[in-house]
């Protein structure tokens, strides 16, 4: 019997562990066989010369966690169910607990295109996370399909490395996925504003002779693309199809107006691997587990189980932490982990202060992975509110 | 073919301990430790199985566990995620084929 088990091992899982394990008995556990969820791929510069290393501050976490918390890894979750107390099924065994914290992060979205299922292709998080913790490279040369905040950081970290990127374009127009240039330019756009150091300086540099949203802005965005920072983006060109027999050889690109109508001939790219990359969504199977009512926020990246400001969900001593909450940076889950303990902890002054912490860093925040992202959390609260008007 | 990333610009250089394994019998080496997935490919494998229905060739593609594309067989225990596996001296790695067709049958996969 444990006082609290956390499931993910993440930056969110392992901050509240910490508070935790001061005074409590806390089990985390990990589907993965490596503490640090995706921390450990991370690696961008905030300021000129200061970088964030994720695979450090997964270090230091993990050791000031060890022995403290029992951390169990390669161990997976299948269900969870409540009766007084929490009961969670995993590959290891069958635990108890009195409190239970789902820090279990996010998943990356695709968008399916012919071809997409060749060895070779992967999504963005698969390139990072061979690329800086594996340390093997997922091909020489590649393409990047989806424009968004994940892929042009994850481009950039590629580079670090020499593996060529031919090319950063949208996906082709379907069911799913509708973006068009203007969007990909909004995005673009949107991150020079808030760039950390170099990022995306061409924004600017095109708002120079118009400015930035103005419509002839996109009309003067270049047709085969642009050069920033080293990464060959395009939002006027799309990649229909990726070819090859065994795995990826070439994919096809069509260039498009700045509505995103085809225009002109299809054109092949020779490369040896592609990444799909169509942002991230919450991963809340868990809270559906226990029948938690969700709510869809697109700033919040899809289905997040209804909560608080300060973690709490509807049912009792069951907190949320980190991306399942709400895709933001690894601080943010950090803050969120850190609130979800002083909670359980009952620790009110600690509480409000790394609230005040998390609104900050959201103000602040270098990346941002939606433009709508603060106005997401307030409706998420404010439907919290009404619930509580509900029960009373 | 792919290549480890021994000197990082920004992480630093990396050394490795290699140790041997078994891949559909032959024997290739990987890092003690790292993920299946990585080792695979650091030594150009990228095709992880066939696809149980049509036999076409499947690698790996979230490489966190989500996803389920790089199932493969390790030391007779079938469908285990390549991405979660560390790397074991001695192991056992199989690629996972096409399965027989319940009305045609088909022995020659088995």
């Amino acid at each position: 019997m444990f006082d609290t088990i956390i499931i993910g091992a993440g930056p969110a899982g392992l901050s509240a562990a910490k508070i935790l394990q001061e005074s409590q008995k806390v089990l985390v556990l990990d589907e993965y066989f490596h503490a640090g969820g995706r921390l450990l791929g991370q690696l961008y510069e905030e300021e000129k010369g200061r970088w964030w290393n994720g695979l450090e501050i997964a270090r230091r976490l993990i050791m000031e966690t060890e022995g403290k918390s029992e951390i169990r890894l390669s161990t997976s979750v299948y269900n969870v169910e409540l009766d007084d107390i929490y009961t969670v099924y995993t590959t290891a065994g069958v635990f108890k607990s009195r409190s239970l914290i789902i820090a279990t992060g996010a998943r990356e979205k695709s968008t399916p295109l012919p071809g997409w299922d060749l060895p070779g292709v992967m999504t963005v998080g698969a390139a990072q996370v061979l690329t800086n913790f594996s340390r093997v490279k997922p091909g020489n040369k590649g393409v990047i399909i989806g424009i968004n905040p994940l892929s042009m950081v994850i481009a950039m970290e590629l580079g670090y490395t020499d593996i060529e990127v031919a090319k950063i374009c949208l996906p082709p127009k379907n069911k799913i996925n509708d973006q068009t240039p203007k969007d990909a330019f909004e995005t673009l756009v949107s991150l020079g504003n808030s760039a950390p150091s170099k990022f995306i300086s061409f924004g600017t540099r095109v708002a120079g002779r118009v400015k930035p949203l103005h419509p002839a802005a996109l009309k003067l965005f270049p047709k085969g693309g642009v050069k920033a920072m080293g990464l060959p983006i395009s939002i006027k060109e799309k990649i229909i199809r990726i070819n090859g027999t065994e795995k990826v050889e070439s994919v096809t690109m069509q260039k498009t107006d700045s509505k995103g109508r085809p225009v002109g001939r299809k054109r092949e790219i020779q490369c040896d691997f592609v990444c799909i990359s169509d942002g991230l969504a919450p991963l809340s199977e868990i809270g559906s587990l226990l029948d938690l009512r969700h709510v869809y926020s697109e700033p919040l990246g899809g289905y997040v189980p209804l909560h608080s400001e300060m973690m709490e969900t509807e049912l009792p001593d069951l907190y949320v932490a980190g991306n399942v909450t709400g895709i933001e940076n690894a601080k943010v889950a950090m803050y969120q982990g850190q609130l979800a303990a002083h909670r359980i902890l009952g620790d009110e002054e600690a509480a409000i202060c790394t609230l005040a912490s998390i609104n900050n860093e959201r103000k602040n925040a270098k990346v941002k992975f939606h433009k709508d992202l603060i106005h997401g959390r307030e409706t998420v609260e404010a439907m919290w509110k009404d619930l509580g008007k509900e029960n009373v | 073919m792919t290549e480890r990333i021994l000197n990082h610009k920004i992480l630093g250089a990396i050394r490795h301990e290699f140790v041997p394994f078994k891949w559909n019998g032959e024997t290739i080496y990987g890092v003690e430790g790292e993920s299946l997935t990585a080792a695979l490919l650091a030594n150009g494998i990228r095709t992880l199985r066939t696809h149980e229905k049509d036999g076409k060739p499947r690698g790996l593609y979230c490489n966190i566990g989500h996803c389920s594309e790089c199932r493969v067989t390790i030391g007779g225990e079938k469908n285990q995620r390549a991405c979660l596996t560390p790397v074991k001296e001695g192991m056992s790695v199989k690629q996972q084929t096409e399965l027989p067709h319940l009305v045609k049958g088909d022995d020659s996969h088995v």
